[in-house]
């Protein structure tokens, strides 16, 4: 008689066993980011940037300040004119220097100058081993000319990659490429720190908000909408200019203002979350507001929270960049992307790759920083996906 | 009768504002009044939307209960501050309806149950803790390699054990079961309920227990309150309720049970309920329940009946009783 009985209980038991699920949450959530190639790209993208940014300076042979003004404004890619010498190329500077190069791209020196001969319009410069040749440099025409040593033009070019500097110099002779992993560094850098700031001030102050609830609430969200109304902008100048100049200013300016959002985001969370049944069940039980908050309500708002800090990095590096350009940013020579676009403007016309390259940077670390912030929030919430 | 009882509620009155909606508001609990004595089981039953949770969270307070008094071993702590309430929060525990949601998915088993011992700095040191965890886990019948795992590996039978567990791990002597069986498997329900009737000779507990039908509570119950419309209408020790239902409401409950065997069916040929509920936020004047009823007359929507004693514990708020 009690045989079957006994049976279906064990049957019970084993249907619970097989109804539990092996992954943990961060598997799961890992599992559906990875299935996301945008998300996966830009994660990459970011994990190369960092390590550029992080280690690149320190190997490079070059240093972000160390000036050459004798081998200033030279591109990444040239036109160089083919010497009289065998495997010598001439690479003319926008500003009239001329560049001795060798076969391999590799920049020799800057040609000593012999004579100004401005009645014919020429200059003379020395060249060839114990410099004993001379080319002259015709600028009557638009666009200068080299003339060899019986004054017949030197016609043949060739297109070389700069082996000295890969990404070529910026006008005051720097390495772009030391100059942009540095600027990089230091723009993330405070991107970072923003993010982190404005994540804490934000969960904080919307997570109390949203938990207390009531007029404490209503008083807390008005103060948050008048910030907001204030065009951010206008308002990081504003602060940006009365404070100190340099890192510091721009970090404490960009960290004042972003965490609206991050407030509102909190907010919102933890108004649904504190209905839930386990945020009573913490009540009940006689947790207090303090343990509540930081066990129960902020780590179940940790997806969004972390998704607003994503989406938050490449609007603090873009503000970042938008006032180191127009000034007020980053103080030289320290250097971020923004004042290397700065730097850049003053040589647009002959130089554009000293502008394109680093914003081309911010826009990869936008792109990538989006990317990735799209990617966790549909991972970390399904539902959430449109 | 001398003793007093470990719960006793007066008059508990929990009203909602409803919003946009000038001062009208949804009368989810209208003066319920009852008591639960030590060791003993109070089913709480009533259609969806009757107000049971309500009740129940008014009295643990995560409601502010609008009028009444809830006592608990004599004392008053309807007007207690939270602050107040803390150490006797200890002696009232709950286990509620929704095992999915009622656990903290990002916590272990392990954090969910030692979050009471914390609450209340119970344990002695973090050796003590993980012992009494490890005690509570085995007890509720899981295993100690369960405390690291996260609520979402675990079946919803598990679920509710560790929600059981995080509930007894303070030794309450009161234990709130908001529908602890409702949104489980039957093949689990009877595990859950014996395990809470094993509890409940181990340790002595009281229970108030709050199920939608009345079979649920057939099995635990010494009594039965039956809730209609935010108020009791029928309260009897429980064999008495299903053998001799008194209120029109009770006896609907019971014939919507389904009977397994016809030759059973003695209630049969009484009809089920019918009709939908009215709004809590106008309730019909009268007796609530008379929009429904099919024995309604003149004087039931007229005047509220009150809950009266008809002999042997048995109390019905019925004007034809
Ligand atoms: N916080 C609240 N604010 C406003 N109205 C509420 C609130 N909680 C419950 N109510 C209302 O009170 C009434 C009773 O709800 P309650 O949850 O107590 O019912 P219940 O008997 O537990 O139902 P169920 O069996 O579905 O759990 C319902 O009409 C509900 O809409
Ligand atoms: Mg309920």
């Amino acid at each position: 008689m009690s045989q079957p009985w006994a049976r279906a209980a064990a049957a019970g038991a084993d249907r619970e066993r097989i109804a539990a699920t092996p992954h943990s949450f961060g598997v799961d959530v890992w599992l559906r980011f990875a299935k996301k190639p945008t998300a996966l790209a830009g994660l990459i993208a970011v994990l190369l940037l960092l390590a550029c940014a992080l280690i690149g300076p320190s190997l490079s042979p070059y240093s972000y300040d160390k000036q050459t003004l004798s081998l200033a404004g030279v591109p990444p890619v040239f036109t160089a004119v083919v010497a009289p010498e065998a495997g010598r190329y001439f690479y003319i500077t926008p500003n009239q220097k001329i560049i001795e190069v060798d076969d391999q791209g590799r920049l020799l020196r800057q040609l000593p100058m012999a004579q100004d001969l401005f009645m014919e319009k020429r200059v003379s410069y020395r060249c060839g081993p114990q410099d004993e040749g001379l080319v002259y440099l015709d600028y009557s025409a638009a666009k200068p000319a080299l003339l060899d040593e019986a004054g017949n033009p030197l016609a043949a070019t060739r297109v070389l990659w700069n082996r000295t500097y890969l990404l070529g110099t910026d006008h005051l002779g720097r390495d772009i490429l030391t100059r942009l992993m540095y600027g990089a560094q230091i723009s993330l850098m405070v991107a970072f720190i923003a993010a982190a700031v404005n994540m804490v001030i934000g969960t904080l102050y919307g997570g109390i908000a949203g938990y207390l609830g009531g007029r404490v609430d209503a008083i807390m969200m008005r103060v948050v909408d008048i910030i907001s109304t204030i065009p951010l902008t206008l308002y990081v100048i504003l602060i940006k200019v009365c404070l100190a100049g340099g890192l510091v200013g721009i970090i404490v300016a960009l960290s004042s203002v972003y965490w609206v959002d991050m407030a509102r985001v909190v907010r919102g969370q933890v108004l649904s979350l504190k209905q839930q049944e386990f945020v009573l069940a913490a009540r009940t039980i006689g947790s207090g507001t303090r343990r509540i908050l930081l066990t129960h309500l902020i780590p179940n708002a940790m997806g969004s929270i972390l998704v607003t800090a994503t989406m938050l990095i490449p609007s603090a590096i873009f503000m970042e960049a938008f006032m180191s350009f127009i000034g007020i940013g980053i103080a030289p020579p320290m250097a971020s992307l923004g004042t290397m676009c700065n730097d850049a403007t003053e040589a647009l016309r002959s130089s554009p790759y000293q502008l394109f390259l680093p914003a081309l940077i911010i826009c990869l670390i936008m792109f990538a920083f989006n990317f990735v912030g799209d990617g966790l929030r549909d991972s970390l919430d399904p539902q959430l996906k449109r | 009768m001398s003793e007093t009882p470990l719960l006793q509620i007066e008059n508990l009155t929990q009203h909602f504002p409803v919003r946009g909606r000038g001062h009208k508001v949804v009368h989810a609990v209208d003066g319920v009044s009852f008591a639960i004595g030590r060791g003993r089981t109070l089913g709480l039953v009533g259609e969806s939307g009757c107000g049971k949770s309500t009740c129940a969270r008014s009295i643990i307070r995560i409601y502010e209960p609008t009028s009444g008094h809830v006592r608990l071993d004599g004392q008053d702590i309807t007007r207690l501050s939270q602050k107040q309430l803390l150490p006797l929060r200890r002696k009232m525990q709950m286990i509620f309806q929704d095992p999915y949601a009622s656990l903290n998915g990002r916590m272990t088993v392990r954090a969910l149950i030692g979050e009471p011992l914390r609450a209340h700095g119970a344990a002695e040191s973090r050796r003590d803790e993980e012992d009494r965890i490890l005690r509570m886990l085995e007890k509720v019948g899981l295993t100690r390699e369960h405390a690291g795992r996260y609520p979402h590996e675990f079946s919803g039978g598990q679920r509710q054990r560790v929600g059981i567990a995080r509930a007894l791990i303070l030794r309450p002597e009161l234990v709130i079961c908001d529908e602890p069986i409702s949104a489980l498997d039957v093949s689990i329900q009877a595990q859950i309920v014996n395990m809470l009737r094993d509890f409940q000779q181990e340790l002595g507990l009281s229970y108030l227990f709050i199920a939608h039908d009345l079979s649920m509570v057939r099995y635990i119950s010494d009594e039965v309150g039956v809730m209609y419309m935010g108020q009791l209408v029928e309260h009897s020790p429980a064999e008495d309720i299903y053998a001799h239902p008194l209120h029109p409401y009770t006896q609907g409950l019971l014939a919507s049970i389904p009977v397994p065997d016809p030759s059973l069916a003695r209630l049969q040929d009484e009809e089920g309920l019918s009709g939908d509920l009215p709004s809590p936020i106008d309730p019909p004047p009268g007796c609530r329940f008379h929009t429904r009823c099919p024995h309604a007359t003149g004087c039931c929507r007229e005047e509220a009946p009150a809950l009266r004693n008809v002999g042997g514990g048995h109390a019905v708020a019925c004007h034809l009783v």
